[in-house]
């Protein structure tokens, strides 16, 4: 009947109208990406107990590490290390922005101090960074660890790659799992919960560094880095070179001059809210000493480079003129060299 | 009346990523709603910084220069003194490999008090991963210890942080 007909067609454009409007609230990415926001949130605001297990894969080996791992919210942490057996009886405590490494077999303390760890400023303008060059994908529902997890893929906007995916606790949102991803699709890195669980009785005295029997080492310091690039430039003292080439997304970060064994040496480090690669510079003439690694040959324009590769991260070193520079960072090794070619005044 | 639309789907619609109906629908949207639009214009001028950051910092070179380097080196004629080379080769290079490797050989030991020193790429990778921590999901729990010793092979003394000064106290700041 025309009646019913004329009806049933407006129901249909009314349905379609409302699903033309909602569509774009609805959309799943909204949920992924708060919980994105929860994830970075998450680590200051529960304490917890459980086993880690994190592994490197280079690309023919791969090295794991398993330790135990005690944290109090917001900022002590406590890391038992139970494999490889060279570690076996190490622990890390970490403070803050300060580190100790226990060494039992050695009988001493190194210390670390990090002051960009408390840095929630540029915490913040990351993760904005971060969701302006990643699409935040829902995947299945997972189990891990005997909890509830939410799967989460960070796709990067510009070529489609799958750089991440991080699983969720679906209640607390803590990180139970994490991939990188190498450019290839082959997984670089993976950082796995093995048994957690959450408690809010954890004594401070688990975190205390001893105090005698141990002879304490004073390792590197990071300080705050600068976000006036111009001007940590300027303090090199030296005419530095920049890439003109990065990867779509990527923007200039912070950088700092630090003095080692006497050598003025520049450090800019770039991101794109997930993988951030560093140059670092210097006119003296020291070169990176890459006896511990497995060495692989690459040229940089006409010149001779050197790379080697730890884990998800590549080291790629060159000489050029009078510099000595050095890329780092989570990128294969032709994105490095293509981003080292492009180094000008 | 629709609510807001939230930012995973303006930055989609701003890349093209939506769906043909999503798409006419927060453009729809935006016509009316100028908080949206607002912070439309606030994620496109980010895109816009980060594209035209790429465009001024990418240079290519000129398709001809290499077709014209190419060129060059073929066109190029052994000169004089690479004729007079060529001709004394075997009579040269004996005694000048024989100087060169004495020259290393004693060089080495004479010279390395003064040769520069080389930094441990631990440094580096530790360094990397110090400035890294600010980034989401950047791995703070997978420095192990032996890349914090590895980090203290470097030791205080030879290791120290320079002050940077704000570019504008600098007497050329702004050039």
């Amino acid at each position: 009947m025309p009646g019913n007909k004329l009806r049933t067609a407006a129901l249909a454009a009314g349905a379609l109208a409302l699903f033309l409007t909602a569509a774009p609230v609805q959309a799943p990415a909204q949920d992924a990406t708060e919980l994105l926001r929860q994830a970075v949130d998450a680590y200051a605001k529960y304490s917890y107990v459980g086993q880690v297990q994190n592994v490197d894969f280079g690309s023919t080996r791969a090295i794991a590490v398993l330790f135990r791992i005690e944290h109090r919210a917001p900022e002590l942490t406590r890391r038992w290390y139970l494999a490889p057996e060279s570690l076996y009886g190490e622990s890390i405590i970490s403070k803050g922005d300060t580190s100790y490494d226990i060494d039992p077999h050695q009988d001493r303390i190194v210390v670390v101090r990090d002051d960009a760890i408390e840095d929630q400023v540029a915490e913040d303008d990351n993760f904005g960074l971060l969701l302006h060059n990643y699409r935040a994908i829902m995947g299945p529902p997972e189990n891990i660890a005997g909890r509830r997890a939410y799967a989460v893929l960070l796709v990067n906007r510009y070529d489609g790659q799958t750089v991440m995916r991080i699983s969720v606790d679906a209640d607390t949102k803590l990180v139970l799992e994490k991939e990188r991803y190498a450019p290839s699709g082959s997984v670089s890195h993976q950082m796995h919960f093995e048994n957690i669980r959450y408690t809010a009785g954890l004594p401070t005295d688990l975190f205390s560094v001893p105090t005698s029997g141990y002879t304490r080492v004073n390792g590197p310091s990071h300080g705050s880095p600068s976000a006036d690039l111009r001007a940590v430039v300027k303090t090199a003292g030296f005419h530095a070179l920049g890439p003109t080439y990065l990867p779509e997304g990527f923007v200039p970060l912070a950088g700092d001059v630090s003095e080692i064994k006497g050598i003025r040496t520049l450090h800019l480090i770039y991101s794109d809210g997930l993988r951030t690669v560093s140059i670092f510079e210097n006119a003296r003439g020291a070169a990176v000493d890459l006896t511990k690694y497995t060495i692989h040959s690459a040229k940089v324009h006409a010149h001779d480079a050197q790379y080697v590769l730890d884990g998800p991260t590549t080291l790629l070193a060159w000489a050029q003129g009078d510099l000595h520079l050095t890329l780092v960072g989570e990128l294969s090794q032709t994105d490095l060299v293509r981003i080292a070619s492009s180094v000008a005044p | 009346m629709m609510q807001h639309i939230d930012n995973e789907t303006l930055i989609d619609y701003m890349h093209g990523a939506l769906p043909p109906q999503a798409d006419a629908a927060v453009y729809a949207h935006m016509e009316t709603c100028a908080q949206c639009r607002e912070q439309f214009e606030a994620e496109a001028a980010l895109t816009e910084m980060l594209h035209s950051y790429a465009a001024a910092t990418e240079r290519d070179f000129p398709s001809t220069l290499k077709a014209e380097i190419w060129s060059r080196v073929r066109s190029a004629q052994p000169s004089f003194w690479s004729r007079v080379r060529d001709n004394l080769r075997p009579a040269v290079f004996v005694p000048v490999a024989a100087a060169l490797a004495l020259a290393a050989y004693f060089g080495s030991t004479l010279l390395s008090p003064h040769a520069p020193p080389s930094i441990e790429a631990a440094y580096y990778l530790q360094d990397h991963a110090a400035l890294n921590t600010t980034v989401p999901f950047s791995d703070r729990n997978s420095s192990t210890p032996v890349d914090l010793q590895n980090g203290a092979m470097i030791a205080p003394s030879e290791e120290t942080a320079v002050n940077v000064q704000p570019a504008s106290y600098t007497a050329d700041a702004g050039q």
